[in-house]
């Protein structure tokens, strides 16, 4: 066999463990998903049936208009407190900018189910932030708990510190020489965020926006607890229909949109990154 | 080079067994678990699953029992709930079906749901009083319900929770619950029914105090046509719950609520309930009542598979969990309702328990609770 066919075997024999692990833990399970999302619900044949009725149900319909609602705006709150959070942290030289540099990951070292206990107690109908308002004599209070407001917060809480950890370190590339000779081109504020540090850091936020989306499409325990109850998110009505309804085809119907909804999201991500090995 | 590959090769054989080795797994277990203590001693395993206070009560009933019986072992098989209670059921099944002669499972306890799952396939044994002395102790309407295949050892019902320093005069009927509901908006909370049993023994009685009490345990599909009045029920009382209808989720949702002062009623599983405040989780001010038509709640039943083979052993636990010394245990770690009379029952406990004693009623409708849950989604929290 020829010196390269011998490294071509090798590589193959390299990839195909970790491929086995990926096909019997991922691949798999997903295909069986499209299978059992075919099998119609109430009939048990093959077809498109639970997909219509996941478009057609007015609680479902809501339920799927509310998960993107929550996402994409809770996506682009993160975001933009994130990457103003970490251009901050960039050029700011501040004891607040230290602290904040210290501190801002904290949360992501709080497990989920914690958080929201905080949440709950903190913002709560009866929380400390209303008992501390009323103390200054202001005894109205947005409904946050139990809300839309309060799963935005929660989301909020949990992706910052990530995005901003990623954002931070994107940042922390681009060289001071290249502001400082734009600074001394003459360019003002502005010019220099959007010719030098956005695109400089292009490719990260996009890593952030989809972490970011996928983590808050897929959320299951924030919206448990604090969400609504009608309309809810797709991971909490998924449970639902799965556990409690024992529905399992039309709760893969559901896994399978999800799953979708991310690969859309997947699609950008890769090719963000195809484009950017090209150049 | 040529080493190299090898152990790359190696690293992928391994690979493959590891995936492998994960489903093979499961199966050898068990062969290990039926061995017999040898000299004298039996081991039987008692299979059980539910909260964890389930297993704390049962590894104090288990330490008196071994000590009254030295030549019995017993192994709690403890699954917690939505782990493989099923699979226990089904291996049982299996056996069955498979004509096999002997199971490792020697004890079960499960719902009146699993008594006649099994039932159909004869898998539990006839209990008969005369092996099982204690037997007599038990109320003969529970035993006829089981059809003499399980002892119902404990139970717990749903009943009203309020801080009585707010309500003065709680509500003795379903009506006057619904009454106070409506006078006073917002201080009234039950959990999303599809998460917690309290929840769900709310919505279930007010939908089927309208219907005729026969029809609470029935699983026949036309019933849910009757549902209608007990849905408006629903729905109209929604604004007037906790934040004009907000229903949180689990059990200890409502608690939490009632716990901080945030509403003032609540419907709770008594001993949930009555384990919060005696461990000052609920303040002292929390009581609790039974309203008439009651709430829901039901007892726990221990089977014995036909195919175990130490029944004698396993008859004799069933005899020592059925003393009033042991219902003792059950009422005090569990602070649920005796298996047997309550007049057998020590006097301070009778007292203790007055309030919720007053009794409960049974719910079986078998899938229909899922089309409830249902309904409740898109009818009542998707108002």
């Amino acid at each position: 066999m020829s010196t390269s066919g011998k490294r071509g075997m090798l590589g193959l024999a390299l990839v195909i463990p970790s491929f086995l692990i990926l096909f019997v833990v991922v691949i798999l399970p997903i295909l069986y998903a499209v299978r059992e999302s075919l099998i119609d619900q109430n009939s048990g044949e093959f077809g498109l049936g639970n997909y219509i009725r996941l478009f057609t149900d007015p609680a479902m319909r809501k339920n799927i208009t509310y998960t993107l609602n929550v996402t994409i705006v809770s996506t682009l709150l993160s975001l933009l407190i994130s990457y103003s959070m970490a251009v901050y942290l960039r050029f700011s030289t501040s004891w607040m900018a230290r602290w904040i540099n210290r501190l801002y990951f904290v949360p992501m070292f709080v497990p989920g189910v914690i958080a929201t206990y905080g949440l709950i107690t903190l913002y709560g109908n009866h929380g400390w932030m209303v008992r501390l308002l009323l103390l200054l004599g202001i005894d109205s209070f947005p409904k946050i708990i139990y809300d839309y407001n309060g799963l935005v917060l929660a989301n909020l809480w949990f992706n910052i510190p990530f995005a901003t950890m990623l954002l931070s370190s994107a940042l922390a590339a681009v060289p001071n020489s290249v502001i400082e000779s734009a600074r001394d081109a003459g360019a003002n504020i502005w010019q220099l965020f959007f010719r030098f540090i956005l695109p400089l850091s292009y490719k990260t936020m996009w890593v952030a926006i989809t972490f970011i989306f996928m983590g808050i499409i897929g959320s299951f325990t924030a919206p448990f607890l604090i969400g609504a109850n009608s309309p809810q998110v797709l991971g909490v009505a998924m449970q639902q229909v799965f556990s409690n309804y024992q529905e399992t085809h039309t709760s893969s119907a559901m896994a399978v949109f999800m799953f979708l909804l991310c690969s859309v999201m997947g699609y950008f991500y890769i090719r963000t990154m195809g484009k950017d090995a090209d150049v | 080079m040529k080493k190299m590959k090898w152990n790359v090769l190696l690293l992928s054989v391994l690979c493959i067994a590891l995936l492998a080795g994960c489903s093979g797994k499961s199966g050898s277990e068990s062969a290990s678990a039926s061995g017999d203590g040898g000299s004298g001693t039996t081991e039987i395993s008692l299979y059980t699953s539910g909260s964890l206070n389930v297993k704390e009560l049962w590894e104090s009933l288990i330490d008196s029992f071994e000590q009254k019986n030295p030549d019995i072992k017993v192994k709690l098989v403890y699954l917690p709930s939505g782990t493989g209670g099923q699979s226990a059921l089904d291996r049982l099944l299996a056996a069955k079906k498979s004509g096999q002669t002997n199971v490792d499972v020697d004890l079960y306890e499960g719902s009146l749901d699993d008594i006649s799952k099994g039932s159909s396939e004869g898998i539990w044994a006839k209990l008969d009083s005369s092996q099982i002395t204690n037997l007599k102790n038990v109320d003969a309407k529970a035993l006829e319900q089981a059809k003499d295949l399980a002892v119902p050892y404990r139970a717990s019902s749903v009943v009203l929770a309020y801080n009585s320093a707010t309500v003065t005069n709680p509500p003795k009927t379903a009506d006057e619950l619904y009454d106070w509901i409506r006078q006073h908006p917002g201080r009234f909370a039950y959990n999303d029914p599809s998460t917690g049993g309290a929840g769900s023994s709310f919505v279930n009685t007010a939908i089927y105090n309208f219907l005729p009490p026969e029809d609470m345990n029935s699983s026949d599909p036309a019933i849910a046509q009757k549902w209608g009045q007990g849905f408006n029920l629903l729905k109209e009382l929604g604004p007037s719950m906790y934040q004009q209808g907000v229903y949180p989720k689990k059990n200890q949702g409502t608690l939490d609520l009632l716990a901080n002062g945030e509403v003032d009623m609540i419907p709770a599983w008594s001993d949930m309930a009555l384990e919060q405040i005696n461990k000052q989780l609920l303040p002292n001010t929390i009581k609790l009542t039974q309203i008439d038509p009651a709430f829901t709640g039901g007892p726990s039943y221990l089977m014995m598979p036909e195919l175990s083979s130490k029944k004698e052993a396993a008859q004799k636990l069933l005899d020592y969990v059925l003393t009033p010394e042991a219902q003792t245990i059950v009422v005090n770690k569990m602070y649920g309702y005796p298996g047997i009379k309550w007049d057998l029952m020590p006097k301070e406990l009778q007292d203790q328990f007055a309030s919720v004693s007053a009794g409960y009623r049974q719910f079986n409708s078998g899938d229909l609770q899922q089309e409830i849950y249902k309904r409740w989604q898109s009818e009542v929290a998707g108002q």
